[in-house]
């Protein structure tokens, strides 16, 4: 008996051993003669849940795509999660998505930087392309990654276009900054700080804002008591509501200034209780409410294929935006060798693209797309938008 | 400006945050009082009466006096749907079980009105503006603030009142002391958790509805009020009612020295380090009676 | 459930030889499963692993020893951090950084026992909530750990075969120490030491007049159970590839406590089945649409039109807290000593059928 069982036990060990040598599969293509599959995680609930709109923009542009034939004669099929802006779903979510066939061909888009992190070591590991993070973090850039293809323009370099715009054009002089304690915040507060360097100024007061904090009504006073004439936002929707009416309630008005995070400019002005007038912040996308060809032909998507309830609002095209330059990639990669790498060449070897966002650029080696943003203001009314300045790039 | 006046500012501006935490400690004491509950769901229970009167008063555009009942009553019939549904059924009602569902209740209210009314920050349609101010002297007051108080200061009042002297706060007093005792002596003590624990979500609402004007209505909104309201009622004494108004105020006004003296970034760790301070010095709070166990 | 004839039946690992051959089987299965199942099950795998050993840690403390804990995501940080920034700036080697990051995580529970013993029940409850918030703010406000984005986790560094992938190597190390755990914990429970736990539990005056030092058992049960929770946290380090101060919130805290409740409280077969099945829970509710709910058959489109009427189609993937928050409450009400509760009943049942 005790001979019986040592006897299984070693036969047991020694066809595990050898099992133990096998190999592993590579991940599944995602693409077939008739389908490309492209996936994207979102924020659909939580707490940065209103970004959420753009992984259901992604979806409404690819159904415009597919109706208009597709890419070379493959339909899109496009594959959404939310990830709830927690890196440990979003990894979670990639891979299931990736592993299981027929796969994903590549990613578009994503919001958050930190669960964008999450997946990022697994996609570039396994030669996934990614293209349009929808968080402006220098991470995806530094170094550049052969896969990942980066359009958002860096807080970085809006922080400098928005400070130049206002010292020079406006003639300020006496800025403040409210930031959040975060990536977000913190990468606005630098690049800030180089401009301010370049042209010799410092700001008046920083001020960082707790991810949960409610109250701001330290925050607003100090930065009544600095006496700025401008005060540069980056911080979340949430946080610039309380601020401006804890600030109207201060009898403070400054000139607000806000990164393109907010430049919802519909939004704002509704849960601000009107108070969204006069702000200047900058944008990386055309209005919604442009004129432009282009424009027209995604508003029409938007009201054939929207959900009910969906905004037709910044952050929905923001979902078109990002991925206009893959499409674009998709359109130039070789219709019978339609490989990961064959995909990376095509986007390499996009110039100057312009779709609804600024004008794009990649190359080898050259990993960020979009650097150019451009200046606008609410009017009066809060409800119009008017375009102060030309696309700019910081240098 | 002037440094004292900045300080007085600080303060005012300190105590107005104040009171809203202690409707929301008033009410979490209220069900400790009775039932002797941490009830975690208490901020989004009042979260989802705000939203309930967002609706009415934004969607379908009714009047703010016949939203406010609407929605103080829509917040007592959740308070009283948790008590008889979940909290009483508890088969075996231990500490662990109750805060089990508490926080179970908490999330399924959380994700019912998150799932209904959506993740986009809204705004409060509120007859009180948050920007229309007073000016005395060079302190600078708004309306919400002012009626923030006043609400406080008059349910603080009502309460300390009704349970000192109207027989059903005395009754509730007795539920908590001995339960059993108090059922022998003639008080119908279901009846009793249920009222309490609808009073607490009906205040609980009272002071969401006074915080949303000044920011955003959204899913989180009560998260960082709740808290610090927790906060307050530990500060203060969670069997103390006069504990808890007391506490909401002292820790309005130290959060906000803090934050605009010293540093904003860490603002959010003041109650936090009071609760631990309070733990470590005086476990039962500033006003309420030492805690003795019987052996 | 069997009735024990003597001190060596109570305490021993296996009761009976079919039970030997059972865990057998399960170590077989353990081992194959990842060459014969995707890489994304065996993530899932790795993944409801670690949240067994912080459900195990975190049992012995609440279900054990009577305790209340509602900041064990804040050891869970503290195993992460400890471990990655052992990694990278005393450049130690992963097993002995796990081992030196759950010593860590194992002193602060150490600390947070201290107060543990002047106060009770709902204080208790407090003070660890305030304890987890605290970690998590000082993760995200202390330089020295990153800031918000984290310190970045290094490549996992075992490989115990050269064809195996990243998950499959992650998984050998992560089940292994699994089994360990569980086993430790078994024994444990039914150590001296376990007893003590029970005693302080039912009853901690009348434990200390038996001569149960309340102060060495309270902070050991504390220890203990950061240790497990710490050494799991530096596990998920790997398992996620990338640690930042948001994840370890009062959320995931909370998450941990109904592992172990809904799974059982005071039974370690229990802790094991409440973190599997919350974990697997957590990944499957993710992607759910309103068209599911249209497959229910009869009944379905009914659903699915109130559904879409009522609610905001967009915020669909709310069910997961409603589905979450439901558990929670329906096993305090229907069965309080949780899926283990269920699990006894059934065997019970099943014991004299068919007669």
């Amino acid at each position: 008996m005790a001979a019986r069982k040592r006897f299984l036990s070693l036969a047991l060990t020694g066809v595990l051993v050898l099992l133990a040598g096998l190999a592993q599969a590579e991940v599944p293509l995602g693409v077939t003669d008739t389908e490309i599959h492209i996936a994207q995680w979102g924020p659909q609930t939580g707490p940065a849940a209103p970004w959420g709109a753009v992984a259901r923009g992604t979806g409404v542009f690819f159904e415009m795509i597919n109706a208009e034939g597709g890419i070379n004669g493959r339909k899109i099929v496009y594959h959404m999660f939310d990830d709830q802006y927690n890196p440990a779903n979003t990894k979670a979510g990639v891979k299931e998505l990736q592993e299981k066939e027929p796969g994903i061909f590549a990613w578009a888009s994503g919001v958050g930087t930190s669960p964008g992190l999450a997946a990022k070591d697994y996609l570039m590991e396994n030669g996934v392309p990614w293209v349009g993070p929808a968080a402006a973090s220098l991470h995806w850039i530094t170094p550049p990654q052969k896969y990942l293809f980066a359009v958002y323009p860096l807080y970085f370099d809006e922080a400098q276009v928005l400070v130049r715009y206002l010292v020079e054009k406006k003639g300020m002089k006496k800025l403040a900054v409210l930031y959040a304690s975060d990536d977000y915040g913190k990468n606005g507060l630098e690049g800030v700080h180089k401009e301010m360097d370049r042209l010799k100024m410092k700001t008046i007061i920083e001020v960082p804002v707790g991810r949960a904090d409610r109250d701001l009504k330290s925050h607003v006073m100090k930065l009544k008591e600095s006496g700025a004439e401008a005060v540069l936002m980056w911080v979340n929707p949430t946080h610039a509501v309380i601020a401006l009416k804890t600030a109207a309630a201060m009898k403070y008005a400054p000139q607000w200034v806000s990164s393109s995070t907010l430049s919802d400019a519909p939004l704002m002005m509704h849960i601000s209780g009107g108070l969204w007038k006069n702000v200047i912040f900058t944008n990386f996308i055309e209005l919604p409410e442009s004129q432009s060809a282009l424009m027209k032909k995604y508003k029409a998507a938007f009201d054939k294929y929207a959900q009910k309830g969906e905004r037709f609002g910044v952050f929905f095209l923001a979902g078109f935006g990002f991925v206009e330059p893959m499409v674009e990639g998709l359109k130039r990669t070789p219709k019978d060798a339609f490989t990961r790498d064959n995909f990376v060449k095509a986007m390499e070897s996009i110039k100057d693209f312009k779709g609804i966002m600024g004008k794009i650029s990649f190359g080898p080696g050259k990993r960020q797309g979009q650097r150019e943003v451009f200046v606008a203001q609410t009017d009066e009314t809060g409800m119009k938008v008017k375009q102060l300045s030309e696309w700019m790039a910081p240098d | 400006m002037d440094s004292l006046l900045g300080l007085i500012q600080v303060f005012v501006g300190g105590f107005t945050v104040g009171s809203a935490y202690s409707l929301i400690a008033l009410a979490m004491v209220i069900i400790y009082k009775t039932s002797e509950v941490l009830n975690f769901a208490q901020g989004d229970m009042a979260m989802a009466a705000t939203f309930f009167a967002f609706s009415l008063l934004a969607v379908l555009g009714l009047p703010f006096y016949a939203a406010l009942p609407a929605a103080l009553l829509f917040a007592v019939l959740i308070g009283l749907a948790a008590e008889f549904l979940f909290l009483r059924r508890a088969k075996e009602p231990n500490l662990l079980g109750l805060i089990i569902i508490t926080l179970g209740l908490e999330m399924i209210i959380f994700g019912l009105a998150s799932w209904k009314w959506g993740a986009d920050p809204k705004d409060l349609p509120f007859p009180v503006s948050p920007w229309d101010t007073i000016q005395i002297g060079g302190l600078i007051i708004s309306y919400l603030e002012l009626l923030t108080v006043a609400t406080a200061a008059v349910v603080a009042a009502g309460l300390f009142l009704f349970f000192r002297y109207s027989k059903l706060g005395v009754a509730m007093k007795a539920t908590q002391l001995n339960r059993n005792v108090a059922r022998l002596m003639g008080i119908r003590t279901r009846r009793i958790l249920l009222s309490a624990w609808g009073l607490s979500a009906g205040i609980g609402a009272l002071a969401g509805l006074l915080i949303a004007p000044g920011g955003t209505v959204d899913p989180y909104m009560m998260w960082d009020p709740m808290m610090k309201g927790f906060a307050s009622a530990v500060l203060g004494g969670m069997t103390s009612l006069p504990g808890a108004a007391l506490g909401g105020c002292i820790m309005g006004v130290v959060e906000n020295l803090f934050g605009f003296y010293v540093s904003t970034e860490f603002k959010s760790v003041v109650p936090f380090a009071i609760i631990v301070i309070v733990l470590c010095l005086k476990p039962s709070g500033l006003l309420a009676r030492h805690y003795i166990r019987k052996v | 459930m069997d009735m024990k004839r003597s001190y060596f039946e109570d305490v021993r690992l296996f009761g009976s030889a079919a039970q030997v051959v059972w865990f057998l089987v399960l170590l077989a299965a353990l081992f194959l499963f990842p060459f014969l199942a995707g890489p994304y099950y065996v993530y899932v795998v790795s993944y409801a692993a670690i949240n067994v050993l912080v459900a195990l840690g975190l049992n012995l403390l609440v279900g054990y020893t009577g305790q209340i804990s509602l900041g064990h995501a804040g050891f869970f940080g503290i195993g992460a951090y400890a471990t990655v920034l052992l990694m990278n700036k005393a450049a130690l080697p992963l097993l002995l950084a796990l081992l030196v990051a759950s010593l860590i995580a194992a002193f602060f529970g150490f600390l947070l026992g201290l107060p543990a013993l002047r106060l009770e029940g709902p204080y208790l409850a407090i003070a660890t909530l305030g304890f987890g918030l605290t970690i998590e703010i000082i993760f995200e406000k202390w330089k020295f750990f990153g800031g918000s984005t984290g310190p970045p986790v290094p490549d996992f560094p075992i490989h115990f075969s050269s064809g195996l992938s990243m998950d499959q190597n992650i998984y050998f190390l992560v089940i292994p120490l699994t089994l360990a755990g569980t086993i430790a914990a078994r024994n444990l429970v039914r150590s001296r030491v376990g007893r003590a736990f029970v005693a302080v539990r039912d009853s901690d005056i009348a434990a200390s007049c038996m001569g149960v030092s309340l102060m060495y058992y309270k902070t050991l049960a504390f220890a203990v159970s950061a240790f497990f929770t710490g050494l799991a946290g530096g596990l998920f380090a790997f398992h996620l590839g990338q640690i930042d101060p948001t994840t370890f919130n009062l959320m995931l805290s909370i998450i941990f406590l109904a592992m172990v409740v809904v799974g059982g409280v005071a039974s370690i077969l229990g802790s094991v089945m409440g973190a599997v099945l919350l974990s697997v829970l957590n990944l499957k509710l993710k992607g759910l649409q309103l068209a599911d709910f249209a497959a229910i058959p009869v009944i379905g489109q009914g659903v699915a039109d109130f559904l879409g009427a009522f609610f905001m189609e967009t915020g669909m993937a709310n069910i997961r807290f409603i589905v979450y928050g439901l558990i929670m409450v329906l096993i305090m009400i229907v069965e309080p000593l949780g899926l283990y509760g269920f699990w006894i009943r059934t065997k019970i049942y099943w014991k004299t059928w068919p007669f």
